[in-house]
């Protein structure tokens, strides 16, 4: 028997299956089955390391063919996103920079640029965008580039996100490696999953880059619903997490950051989500870490866990919380998650050091009010 | 499937823990042997202690950057009056050479601890007076030795025309928009247009008007500044124009001909310039993260203090390498890298801008009669 909802849209004919259909090919963009050049993130190595630890441990276990860093003077960079949305960078810089990267992947052999991290997919896109918008740049560039490091580059054939070859794997990686599910384990209830997709991701190119499109982006929620949880759509779903580069990074202008994540707090809280998932290392860093800002400035507790694909991943598969996703590194407690999906963990090896020592911490730490960050720099913060 | 994985050789999972550096292609197998796996190393030979490599420290709290106390070495924003004086005073009284060398010989100090090593210096150095001011002097020698690029001529060039021309000709606002009829979508939708006093609509309107006098108002005020450069007007725009990347190229233009620093939100492109520029710089990447003070990090949680005063050791338990030769965040990028990333942002233009911003924030510190490190924290 169909479910109420599912069994009433058909009797009503809301929709037409097929148009549904056809309108949702259009949101579906081509992701390569194997062979991925890899680019890695500035912020999430060292904001959730175990998230770029897991990147190629995901990719090793699908068998899946990947390449990064070819040789000492021929390594990765960063895509200069970030200076570039923060202004210090020209976009000739900027396109000499991805031009550089795309010139490795191609030395390597490989056609696919697979980035990790929602700008650097932001930046790759538009560059390769605006060689379709400007007549000549391409033979410029050629130049330019050879003239900065004496490389030639052609533009790459995908370029995608790693959380793109995470959904096309799925599937497999629930059939044959997953160990949980997104279920309550006492009640049976999937739980309810918020995605947050990095702005840059599904709002630039919706049509040729995102799946999904802009609106109904799929790339994550498609992950939330084919592991057993269930979607929730909310007001707010697609504003910006107030990351915004020279926001959240310069001090003083960070409120804004905080204000960004409030709105979205209280327009998701009504749904009671299990979790946030997201797929931009800003976003999660944001989501994440102003909760805490919020609990301090307005005394509203939210402490939805946020995770990335790949940590959310790492833990349905039965990967150590604490050794190898590192769910340590985040400001709101992921426990309470592991505690419905019934993943067993250890509380007191959570703060453990490298092979098991035990490491030194400050108890005003603990407390954590504004002085107990203030008293380790000592310091007084009027 | 599991036993396939195993004949394939492959590592298995329950071996993972702690052993397998991220990018280095070193693991320790259960026999206790460490082997290595060259398809996965980023950079020959990296974890593995050098043979003239100093003794090993007891712990990464253990200072190989003994000077941390002197003002150079600091990034505190609290001192002022004598301490800044005497790092000024210090700073000026090492020759080019001498602050460059001294840089590269500290970053350079290897360190051996826990099996492996790292460049504990590279985090000590991050955004300190003295890593300004050896980047300072040293894009003024690269800009001397490889002398000006194409682009940077350009640049030069967009400096002394007006700001319409500009519109008409930088190839990110051409491509920005063609005609924008003012719906007030972008206004609707705009993160930025909620928490400020900020209309993006307003802003098409003005460019779109091609009068000079308003747009050197709009490059004056904090207006620009405001945009977070998220993209939804973009995905929402019926006519398919860009305003966010309009926005980002006036940016650039209040930048050259020295607006920004008219405004509260714009002069703090001087500390963007020496955070995402001096990581790009000296790190090859745009966000370190590895040295954060955290009296600027309280709305982070206790639970960040807590990973930030052992981080070294936690990153470690994870796979992190952070600090290593390597690639990306917190890493050591092999010096022929990042020659080449340093000569990819020279001959683009971007040493000449950062130039400029350099320019105008000296020209206004001296107008407030003010030390140039005073004003990067300042502002």
């Amino acid at each position: 028997m169909l479910p109420q909802d599912e069994y009433m849209t058909r009797q009503t004919k809301i929709y037409n299956a097929e148009a549904r259909e056809n309108t949702w090919r259009r949101y579906i963009k081509e992701i390569p089955d194997d062979g991925y050049f890899l680019l890695p993130s500035c912020v999430l190595a060292v904001g959730y390391p175990g998230a770029e630890v897991m990147q190629p441990r995901l990719l090793d276990i699908l068998d899946l063919d990947w390449n990064w860093n070819l040789k000492p003077e021929a390594m990765c960079t960063c895509c200069s996103g970030i200076a570039y949305h923060g202004d210090v960078s020209t976009i000739e810089s900027t396109l000499l920079t991805t031009a550089r990267l795309w010139s490795l992947a191609q030395e390597a052999g490989y056609e696919t640029i697979a980035v990790s991290c929602v700008t650097s997919f932001g930046i790759h896109s538009e560059c390769f965008d605006l060689y379709h918008e400007e007549p000549g740049l391409k033979q410029k560039m050629d130049k330019l580039l050879m003239e900065a490091c004496g490389r030639k580059f052609e533009l790459p054939r995908y370029i995608i996100h790693v959380s793109d070859v995470i959904y096309k794997h799925r599937l497999r990686l629930r059939d044959e490696f997953m160990t949980y599910q997104l279920v309550d384990k006492d009640s049976g209830r999937p739980l309810r999953g918020v995605d947050h997709v990095g702005c840059h991701y599904n709002k630039l190119f919706p049509l040729e880059r995102s799946l999904g499109g802009g609106e109904y982006c799929e790339v994550l929620s498609g992950l939330v619903k084919a592991w057993a949880g269930k979607e929730i759509d909310y007001p707010e779903r697609r504003h910006c997490c107030g990351m915004g580069f020279r926001q959240c990074m310069l001090t003083p202008n960070r409120g804004f950051t905080a204000a960004c994540v409030n709105k979205k707090m209280v327009s998701m809280e009504p749904f009671e989500p299990d979790f946030i998932l997201t797929n931009c290392p800003g976003c999660e860093v944001y989501l994440d870490k102003e909760q805490w800002a919020i609990k301090e400035l307005n005394g509203k507790e939210y402490f939805i866990p946020v995770l990335t694909y790949m940590e959310l991943a790492g833990l349905l598969l039965g990967w150590d919380p604490y050794d190898i996703v590192g769910i340590q590194f985040h400001t709101v407690p992921v426990e309470p998650l592991l505690d419905k999906i019934g993943i067993p963990y250890d509380e007191s090896k959570a703060w453990l050091g490298k092979d098991g020592q035990t490491l030194s911490w400050i108890d005003e730490i603990l407390r954590a009010t504004p002085a107990a960050g203030a008293a380790r720099m000592g310091e007084t913060i009027s | 499937m599991k036993e396939e994985e195993i004949k394939k050789g492959r590592i298995k999972p329950e071996d993972w823990p702690g052993n397998l550096y991220w990018g280095s292609g070193i693991y320790r197998e259960k026999d206790g042997k460490t082997r290595l796996d060259p398809t996965r190393q980023s950079y020959p030979g990296q974890p593995m202690p050098p043979e003239d490599a100093p003794d090993e420290i007891e712990s990464p709290s253990d200072d190989l950057l003994e000077d941390d106390s002197e003002p150079w070495f600091s990034r505190k924003p609290s001192w002022h009056g004598r301490d800044a004086k005497r790092c000024r005073e210090y700073l000026e009284s090492l020759s080019d050479e001498e602050i460059i060398e001294k840089y590269y010989e500290l970053r350079d100090t290897k360190a051996v601890w826990g099996g492996s090593y790292y460049y504990p210096n590279i985090k000590k150095l991050f955004l300190t007076p003295f890593e300004r001011e050896k980047d300072r002097r040293e894009t003024a020698i690269w800009q001397k030795k490889y002398g000006k690029s194409e682009v940077a001529a350009w640049y030069e060039e967009a400096q002394g025309k007006s700001c319409v021309w500009w519109i008409e000709n930088h190839i990110v606002a051409k491509h920005a928009f063609n005609s924008c009829m003012s719906c007030g979508t972008c206004a609707a939708v705009c993160p930025a247009a909620e928490f400020y006093d900020y209309n993006p609509r307003l802003i098409m309107e003005t460019v779109q008007l091609k009068d000079e006098d308003k747009i050197v108002e709009l490059l004056n005020a904090d207006t620009i500044w405001y945009c977070a450069q998220c993209g939804t007007c973009k995905l929402r725009c019926p006519r398919g124009n860009n305003p966010f990347a309009l926005i980002s190229s006036l940016r650039q233009l209040s930048q050259l001909k020295g607006y920004h620093v008219s405004s509260i939100r714009g002069r703090q492109q001087y500390t963007g310039r020496h955070l995402w520029g001096g990581n790009y710089w000296n790190r090859g990447c745009s966000i370190y993260f590895r040295n954060t003070l955290l009296p600027f990090h309280l709305d982070f949680g206790p639970r960040f203090a807590r990973y930030e005063i052992n981080k070294e050791e936690i990153y470690r338990r994870i796979g992190g390498c952070p600090d290593m030769d390597g690639s990306m965040p917190g890493r050591k990028v092999h010096p022929d890298t990042l020659h080449q990333l340093r000569r990819c942002w020279q001959v683009g233009g971007t040493l000449y801008l950062w130039d400029q911003i350099e320019k105008y924030a000296q020209e206004q510190a001296k107008e407030w009669d003010m030390d140039i490190d005073d004003y990067f924290y300042r502002v």
